[in-house]
């Protein structure tokens, strides 16, 4: 029974996001990116359609920022499969973009303007349809 | 007519009442990886929690005992002690995760901070189970949660491919990453059959002294309580499917889901969301703090009861305002509350089988039943959930690791 706890949580921690980097968990975590990218473009376009209220704007962005944050953090320092550190901290600076973008959403969620604007870019990073 | 107004009252706030934050997150996840193909396993436990409950709230009628009762007469001190550690660990993670989620959506309406208003939200609900009567807090709550039938009307007009619907109610296994699709399985029949609903209402029926005739009340009860409340569930998967698998988004917040009901029906939508999510979490968080005080005392042997005052019963309400404390105890370290349910709901299918088989044995035993043992349908189904039940028990671990908590 204590051996298959300890494996358990052996393989729960493997399996979480402090290994190294390969093909796989980059794919993954591209998705991501672009998930968090198409769902900060819907956020972002109801922003500018005054369709969402002030504190859920203000509160999601900086949910979501936190999350691209977390991954520019994790793709700029973990170790990477060979032949991948290129791509994966191209995507870590992607994930700081995103991050940073959606940091002026949390911080101003009644600009109509420049939420337009954050969408646009929002659509075209995570090729959203 | 009153009592026609009453049934309908009941059943209103059933519907409002059945979806608590693993059906949320899991029927919007998987709508948003595999669109419409996992419909077909929502029926499926939706059933299986009706035979569960039936099972449980007829035995409840005929001899006066609810499930931790049952289990520890049936599986002895020893043996029932493994099932009592395990529900009550399930329920302790389902709790923090509810209460994570009520701060979650008191956040995003109020835009107060999420640390400050968990131990408000611990306040609230504590003031709320002290002060007003069961009854009004399941109508409060029920009805309140009833504003989340604006995704019912947000996955109409959202559009969806309603032949890809139809088709999603044939079973069927994906092409696309198999054991995803299997994860979502057992996450979605461990959401809709979670364990905790069943002790509560099981404990209800002792309360309300059910006797033999009350079992038609309480088949009725289930059938159309947790029947209609999994339309809901349908209604989920489907915005999942429509809005979220349509724009490529994977939704891993709780605030997200609420988006889902804003890209169809605008500001009016999202608000719904919101305070629809709010009362249904705000609920399944009174009901499961209730399930864990009820396991322990009837396991225990203490006198408990929610009709009663907490001087009446005070170990019991002892024992749910410790299982106040210990929720905040883990949510406000900052664990993610959706990930937290994702464990609670697969851990939750994992002991499923420790209480289901004292039941399922009880409820067919002659002595102990008499004419009210299972008939011939209610064995067939009870033997067939048994199979269920212990099939997705022994694959919930491995499946989560394989798909590393569903990420991939």
């Amino acid at each position: 029974m204590r051996s298959a706890v300890v494996l358990v949580a052996v393989l729960l921690l493997t399996g979480c996001n402090g290994g190294t980097v390969d093909r796989h968990a980059l794919t993954n975590d591209a998705a991501t990116i672009d998930s968090i990218n198409c769902e900060s473009w819907l956020l972002a376009r109801a922003a500018e359609r005054g369709r969402l209220t002030t504190y859920y704007a203000r509160e999601q962005a900086e949910e979501l920022q936190i999350q691209a944050a977390n991954f520019a953090d994790a793709l700029a320092h973990r170790k990477t499969a060979s032949g991948l550190e290129q791509r994966v901290r191209a995507k870590a600076k992607e994930a700081a973009t995103l991050s940073s973008r959606l940091q002026r959403l949390h911080k101003h969620p009644t600009d109509h303007a420049l939420a337009a604007q954050l969408a646009q870019t929002f659509k075209q990073a995570g090729n959203c349809s | 007519m009153s009592k026609l107004l009453n049934l309908a009252l009941g059943i209103l706030a059933a519907i409002g009442g059945f979806v608590d934050i693993g059906d949320l997150v899991f029927n919007t996840a998987a709508g948003a990886t595999f669109g419409y193909q996992l419909m077909w396993v929502i029926p499926i436990g939706v059933i299986g929690i009706i035979v569960y409950s039936e099972m449980c709230g007829r035995v409840a009628a005929v001899s006066g005992k609810a499930v931790f009762d049952t289990v520890r007469e049936r599986a002895g001190f020893k043996a029932g002690l493994y099932a009592l550690i395990a529900s009550e660990v399930v329920n302790l993670l389902t709790l923090a995760a509810e209460i994570g989620g009520v701060a979650i959506v008191l956040q995003l309406l109020s835009g107060l901070d999420y640390r400050v208003l968990l131990p408000l939200a611990i306040v609230a609900l504590a003031v709320v189970m002290w002060t007003i009567k069961l009854d009004w807090i399941e109508r409060i709550f029920g009805y309140g949660g009833l504003a989340l039938l604006v995704f019912a009307v947000a996955a109409v007009k959202s559009g969806p491919d309603w032949v890809k619907v139809g088709n999603g109610f044939i079973p069927h296994l994906a092409q696309n990453n198999p054991w995803l699709y299997l994860y979502f399985v057992i996450g979605l029949l461990g959401a809709a059959m979670t364990p905790y609903e069943v002790y509560f209402y099981s404990s209800g029926g002792v309360e309300d002294r059910w006797t033999p005739k009350d079992i038609g009340l309480n088949r009725a009860n289930a059938i159309v309580g947790y029947g209609l409340g999994g339309f809901l569930s349908l209604a989920l998967m489907i915005v999942g499917g429509a809005v979220f698998l349509r724009h490529g988004i994977n939704p891993e917040h709780l605030g997200t889901i609420a988006l889902g009901a804003e890209e169809p029906l605008g500001k009016a939508g999202l608000l719904f969301a919101l305070v629809g999510i709010l009362f249904a979490v705000g609920g399944a968080s009174i009901d499961t703090v209730f399930s864990g005080a009820y396991n322990l005392a009837q396991y225990l042997g203490w006198e408990w009861g929610r009709y009663r005052h907490p001087a009446g019963a005070p170990r019991f309400a002892l024992t749910w305002l410790v299982l106040l404390v210990a929720a905040l105890a883990i949510v406000i370290t900052g664990v993610d509350p959706v990930m937290l349910t994702e464990y609670a709901v697969i851990f939750s299918a994992v002991a499923l089988p420790l209480t289901y088989i004292p039941i399922l044995l009880v409820a067919n035993d002659r002595e102990y039943m008499g004419t009210n043992r299972n008939g011939r349908l209610a064995n067939v189904l009870g033997v067939v959930y048994l199979v269920v039940i212990m099939v997705i028990a022994v694959a919930a671990i491995p499946l989560m690791i394989i798909t590393n908590v569903g990420q991939n």
